[in-house]
């Protein structure tokens, strides 16, 4: 708090004041660049495709990025998790359209809201305990909270981001960018699967160095002139 | 274990000098064979400053892949104000095809702790790090033993050697995307956090793990420290090409034959391929792909190529991950870049607009290509994509994830030309 009342606000008025009559200028970018801030993401907009439904995937980068963390939202994302955001379901329309449901992989019709799964807490404590509550050693805290589990239960992520301080849209940022991180729980082969499915392109990179090497990107093909 | 290729007598072995013990994690072994030599002269006889000279005079590189001068990033992260510094060794190996580092780390660990620790000392940094593939078990469990022992015979740990300074080592495994090789996406995943790169500059020398300076050097780069700080710049020198001097490790892959290689640096492709052996009778070699996934494709003309950090990137290739690929003419090259291109767009992290967006766009050219449904304006686009991507690009993969195809294009021009592909009809047809 400011000695005077409203001090900030005509320092406030102040800048823009001053901004308001200062020379606008162009930059010639490519050629000139400008310093950009470390989370500068452009301007913020949320579009709406064709069929008038939002674009937004529900992926948490703005909300990563956002550097106030005003930015929250509840849903499904892509890969079909639901509940991925942090605050109350109330506070934000759930993505639940037709649209965002197919294309997460959703069953269409699913209009009931559950609220996510409750787990016992004594393994997330133990393993905060462990790590000293660290959010930079938050890799080990969740490889740790999926080994007890067997996946990440949004219930631990909501755990680990209270005890920890790191924002919800990060430690759900790092979980769902690492392939072998899960959401659900799963089988061995199942976790395989999904590690391939998440990174499809690596087995087709190597089978095709070694079919070049056998001798012809497909079996059989001719030898060309 | 992956095999090493038999090498021309003349070709210096610093990387792979002590690979032929035993038991790679006997420390009293690798030190009658001369480790931490360097070490005990970098901290005893030299200090920080005289170190990083050494290093500088050297003309030492970097194996990762761009071939920064190892000595100024050395320099600046020294030079930097600080409380803490750091010194992450790349052991990651992001290529899934090319498994060089962790060749490198197998066989001589000491090489790699020696050189990090090298690093650590000449920055004045007391914690480093070894970052390698969660999946690899071998690599963690060997450098981990290999760290418990020098920890235990004091040549790291604290007081190291009896100077007075603490110098930890780690082995940190991390896993999950191609993307972790990159220096900052790595020490995102180090800070635990999602593996997206960081606009550089800030260099990681300056504003690194934890914010604080940090050097990102590839474990090949390490090992080749010990060797100059023990046997001197000027022997280094005298090694590799006048502009890149020593050797680098390469993951030869030809029709028959593979397998890893130490070869000094400017050698002609020629060289290198030939140690791949024979084509197969009748078979004529049609390419060389160098770089890994993001590699170039060079036409066999331009076999006398020296590899070297700047010629190959002017033939429009890179050293990469160290991986060359001799491919004969039976590949199908067009969809040989489907696959690279494919491969890259999919390994993007989503960050940037080019990476997001340039990737997936140029990826569907190439799928149009190989379905034969080139659109007339397609090649003039595909120039003006890569063009764009590369001039507008946030990290460095979505730069080297047009190479396949540029370089395609460049030289297997015709092979690129819709005109000579059949159609998917005309294929119908002929079956
Ligand atoms: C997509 C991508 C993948 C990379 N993968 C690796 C890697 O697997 N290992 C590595 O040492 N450097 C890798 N690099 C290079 C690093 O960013 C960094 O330049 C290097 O570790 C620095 O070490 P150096 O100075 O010794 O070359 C990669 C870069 C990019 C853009
Ligand atoms: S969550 Fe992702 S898709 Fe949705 S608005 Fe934010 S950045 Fe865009
Ligand atoms: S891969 Fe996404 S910004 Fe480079």
């Amino acid at each position: 708090m400011s000695l005077v009342p409203g001090l900030g606000l005509v320092k406030g008025m102040a800048l823009t004041l001053r901004r308001i009559f200062e020379p606008k200028v162009t930059v010639r970018y490519p050629e000139v660049r400008l310093d950009v801030p470390h989370k500068f993401r452009g301007r913020l907009q949320l579009l709406y495709d064709e069929w008038g439904t939002l674009k937004c995937e529900t992926c948490f980068q703005c909300a990563q990025a956002c550097p106030i963390e005003c930015i929250d939202m509840g849903g499904i994302d892509t890969r079909g998790r639901y509940h991925v955001h942090w605050g109350a379901p109330e506070t934000y329309g759930e993505r639940r359209e037709e649209s965002a449901m197919r294309r997460s992989g959703r069953p269409v019709p699913d209009p009931a809201y559950r609220p996510f799964e409750p787990i016992a807490m004594g393994e997330v404590d133990r393993i905060l305990e462990e790590y000293d509550h660290d959010p930079a050693r938050m890799l080990h805290i969740l490889e740790a909270t999926q080994d007890a589990y067997g996946y990440l239960p949004v219930a631990a992520l909501k755990r680990i981001s209270h005890a920890t301080g790191a924002w919800y849209a990060m430690i759900y940022g790092t979980a769902s960018y690492y392939a072998h991180l899960r959401f659900e729980p799963a089988t061995a082969s199942e976790q395989a699967a999904a590690v391939a499915d998440h990174r499809p392109a690596e087995g087709e990179y190597l089978s095709a160095l070694g079919a070049a090497l056998e001798g012809g990107g497909r079996p059989g093909a001719p030898a060309r002139a | 274990m992956v095999t090493l290729l038999k090498t021309p007598a003349t070709w210096p072995r610093i990387l792979l000098a002590r690979s032929a013990e035993k038991d790679p994690t006997d420390l009293d072994a690798a030190v009658a064979a001369g480790a931490f030599d360097g070490l005990r002269r970098a901290i005893r006889d030299l200090g920080g400053a005289a170190t990083i000279a050494t290093i500088a005079a050297s003309g030492l590189r970097g194996r990762g892949g761009a071939g920064y001068p190892t000595a100024d990033k050395w320099r600046t992260a020294a030079d930097t104000d600080a409380d803490r510094r750091y010194v992450v060794a790349n052991g990651y190996g992001a290529d899934p095809a090319s498994h060089t580092d962790r060749t490198l780390m197998l066989r001589d660990p000491f090489a790699v702790i020696e050189g990090t620790a090298i690093a650590a000392s000449a920055i004045d940094a007391t914690e480093a790090f070894i970052a390698v593939r969660g999946e690899d078990s071998d690599v963690i469990a060997r450098l981990s033993a290999a760290i418990g022992a020098a920890t235990d015979a004091g040549f790291i740990g604290a007081d190291v050697l009896g100077s007075g300074r603490d110098l930890w080592l780690a082995v940190r495994p991390v896993q999950g995307a191609y993307m972790l090789g990159e220096e900052t996406v790595l020490l995102k995943a180090l800070e635990g956090k999602r593996g997206q790169p960081e606009q550089k500059p800030p260099h990681p020398a300056t504003v690194g793990l934890y914010d604080r300076p940090t050097v990102v050097n590839n474990v090949q780069t390490l090992a080749a420290v010990p060797w100059i700080v023990r046997s001197g710049a000027d022997a280094f020198r005298a090694t590799g090409s006048t502009s890149s001097s020593g050797t680098v490790l390469v993951q030869l892959r030809a029709p028959g034959k593979e397998g890893i290689a130490e070869v000094p640096l400017g050698t002609p492709l020629r060289d290198i391929v030939k140690l791949g052996g024979k084509l197969q009778a009748g078979r004529t070699l049609q390419a060389v792909l160098i770089g890994g996934p993001s590699g170039g494709l060079l036409p066999p003309d331009a076999l006398d190529t020296p590899y070297d950090f700047g010629t190959l990137r002017e033939a429009g290739a890179h050293v990469g991950s160290g991986s060359v690929v001799a491919v004969d003419d039976r590949t199908d090259l067009l969809e040989l870049v489907g696959v690279l291109t494919r491969f890259c767009a999919n390994e993007a992290c989503g960050k940037s607009i080019p990476c997001r967006i340039g990737t997936k766009r140029l990826a569907e050219i190439v799928a149009r290509r190989e379905g034969g449904l080139l659109r007339p304006v397609d090649t003039q686009l595909a120039a003006d994509l890569a063009h764009d991507i590369v001039e507008s690009a946030l990290c460095d993969h979505e730069r080297l994830a047009t190479f396949p195809l540029t370089s395609g294009m460049r030289y297997f021009g015709s092979d690129f030309d819709h005109a000579n592909r059949p159609t998917p009809v005309a294929t119908e047809a002929a079956r």
